[in-house]
């Protein structure tokens, strides 16, 4: 039996071991406050507003862009990590029957990122992502798994004079445009995390965007040209990620399966920067020959066709305390079936044609309030495929309490999904059941 | 030749071309870059490759009095110079800058032409207003002549920064941070001088030093 003074002692070893708790805490906590976020920011010893517009990651600002572009290596070479969390809750309006976690607060997904410069002309940014909910066991429980989610490794060299600035460089890579500098690009032209419980299936980081068919979790090597500030250029080309690549798409399953190594990649973009606004126009494409069966490539007559063409701008106006950024995407997906799924199409030897258009207004003030309105709108043949019409408007705020932490509230509408507005089903829902309100907390360090 | 070939060729004279080179290098920690790099690759990225900045976020820093350059410089270095922007972008940058790096950078941009600001267009009245606080003060204010300082010329002298062809937004900014802040604490006179300033005051004698226009 405890005595009066050894309970005592206990409680003053609690005690202390709960303050020394609080300490070695607020000890790592503190330092963020001064100087957080990821490896970018030890590495130039900046705040994330130096990069991101108005604080709001992963918009960039013209030096971040910048930064990006001449390969992540301004600064100097500090530990290359950094980690990321996303914890959310989402409630659809009218959820269907079996909906798994609705309204309820998780820990969404976690990243891991090596990112930072490698050489003076060479650096990467790298992330691995943790999903506790990848996938559904069907008894209520889910199992967790880790996957490559952006990669893009690459060496810069900018060359500097009076009259003439060029920055060149070539990126290996993961996905279609996560290489673009400019967030109206298919890679960077939406809300993202996206948890994975079916409560979060109708936020807008699932509704429709103008990405590339080929879709991410593929290997691409890609040349850029960036020459005076004003014109960007750059030509990829993406094949399978296997082999030596597999390293870019581990964990991604089923992979996407890529005929040949002829998927070539374009982009070209204007740019110009007046005062405090800034500019661009550009137009981007990708012809990509893909398996319809990621696990079977033993058919050379059942690879598809995809090719895409993208119109995009952006204009941003960053001046303290006000961030403004307008952006807009359309992108053309044209469909040409595989021969082997042709012969049992309805409409065999015609393809299908879907076009995206996305717009968005976003303002920040202090870099610590903020909203954004986004529309999108995806429209589609129907020779071979139903009606893919989904529309809808997506409305955000957010709060940015210290440079590392956001906490937002999006709520997406639809007004129009996969064809139709009202008994988009045949059985009776309507495209505004989908309507979602997703909760999130966002850390990153 | 297949497309792929092709990007691979690329790819190969990309690295060759470009092997690292400290005259393209971007280390803010190496004593061995010079200072002219450091300008070209880092610096010019927002203040301009001459020193004149594309965005009124960013400071002009052609003609800059290399003097007053280095003491801010050095300031951001020690963390002396408290100012939202200077914390957030100019601490890091500095942090592990030499004092001969310093040294060199302050050559670079004082040895630079500056421009008129693109796009100035305050009206008569708002120059007339600000050439008047420059060049004579506010008398029944307090407030003395900026030009006692900073010179007629609005070039500056050892302690006090060149301001012609400065950005208005930005000396506006500077000048609310003097009026209402410690952050800049080393610059007492300026806290001040600022003291009695409207902003409509701030607003006129930055709209003349943007433009300032020929004499």
């Amino acid at each position: 039996m405890s005595s009066p003074t050894y309970r005592g002692q206990r409680w003053h070893l609690k005690i202390t071991a709960y303050g020394l708790g609080l300490i070695s805490l607020l000890t790592f906590l503190l330092p963020m406050q001064a100087r957080a976020v990821p490896a970018f920011a030890r590495q130039t010893g900046q705040n994330c507003v130096a990069c991101h517009a108005g604080g709001q990651f992963p918009e960039l600002t013209p030096y971040g862009r910048m930064f990006k572009m001449t390969g992540y290596t301004i600064g100097e070479r500090t530990i290359p990590l950094s980690v990321m969390g996303l914890a959310s809750s989402s409630r659809i309006a009218n959820a269907p029957a079996g909906t798994a976690k609705t309204a309820t607060p998780i820990l969404a997904t976690a990243s891991v990122f090596l990112a930072g410069k490698i050489t003076e002309n060479m650096g990467a940014f790298t992330q691995i992502t943790y999903d506790p909910y990848a996938v559904d066991n069907g008894d209520g429980t889910f199992s967790g798994h880790s996957n490559a989610d952006n990669m893009d490794i690459r060496f810069a060299n900018h060359i500097v004079g009076n009259k003439q600035d060029w920055i060149y460089g070539v990126s290996l890579n993961n996905n279609p445009s996560l290489t673009d500098p400019w967030n109206s690009a298919a890679a960077w032209m939406q809300y993202v995390p996206v948890p994975s419980p079916s409560s979060s299936q109708f936020i807008d980081g699932t509704a429709p965007y103008p990405g590339f068919a080929s879709g991410g979790n593929i290997a691409g090597l890609n040349a850029y040209l960036y020459w005076n500030r004003t014109v960007y250029a750059e030509v990829g080309t993406y094949r399978t990620a296997d082999r030596a690549l597999s390293f870019m798409t581990a964990g991604a399953s089923p992979r996407t399966q890529l005929n040949g190594s002829n998927n070539p990649y374009w982009r070209l973009a204007l740019s110009h920067e007046w005062g405090p606004h800034n500019l661009m126009v550009g137009t981007s494409g990708m012809l990509a020959h893909v398996y319809d069966d990621p696990t079977d490539t033993s058919d050379p007559a059942s690879v598809g066709k995809f090719r895409n063409t993208g119109l995009d701008a952006q204009y941003q106006y960053i001046l303290d305390p006000h961030t403004v950024t307008a952006q807009v995407a359309y992108m053309k997906t044209e469909q040409t079936y595989s021969d082997a799924m042709s012969a049992g199409l309805s409409n065999p030897g015609l393809g299908d044609t879907n076009t995206v258009t996305r717009a968005k207004l976003g303002y920040t003030y202090q870099a610590k309030y903020g909203g954004s309105l986004s529309f999108f709108n995806l429209k589609g043949s129907t020779n071979n495929q139903s009606d893919p019409a989904t529309s809808g408007i997506t409305y955000e705020a957010f709060f940015i309490p210290v440079q590392n932490i956001r906490i937002g509230a999006q709520y997406t509408s639809y007004n129009k999904y996969l064809g139709a507005s009202t008994n988009y089903d045949g059985a009776g829902r309507n495209a505004s059941d989908n309507n979602s309100m997703f909760l999130y907390v966002w850390f990153t360090y | 030749m297949k497309f792929s070939h092709i990007l691979l060729i690329v790819a190969t004279g990309v690295f060759g071309a470009g092997c690292s080179s400290i005259e393209n290098s971007r280390d803010l920690a190496n004593p061995k870059v010079s200072a002219t790099t450091l300008a070209q690759q880092v610096c010019s990225l927002c203040h301009g490759i001459d020193g004149n900045s594309t965005s009124p976020k960013f400071p002009n820093l052609a003609a800059q009095q290399p003097t007053y350059f280095m003491a801010q410089l050095k300031a951001f270095r020690v963390h002396n110079r408290l100012d939202p922007e200077g914390v957030e972008y100019m601490w890091g940058l500095s942090r592990s800058l030499t004092d001969e790096q310093i040294k060199g950078l302050a050559v670079y941009f004082s040895a630079k032409t500056p421009a008129p600001v693109p796009g100035a267009t305050a009206d008569a009245v708002t120059i007339a207003a600000g050439k008047g606080i420059f060049e004579k003060g506010i008398p029944e204010k307090g407030v003395t002549a900026c030009s006692a300082c900073h010179g007629p010329q609005a070039q500056g002298n050892e302690d006090s920064p060149r301001l012609a062809h400065q950005h208005a937004d930005y000396i506006v900014k500077q000048l609310t941070v003097f009026q209402r802040t410690e952050e800049r604490h080393e610059e007492s006179t300026m806290k001040t001088v600022a003291h009695e300033l409207t902003r409509k005051n701030m607003e006129d004698v930055a709209a003349y030093l943007e433009e300032f226009p020929a004499q």
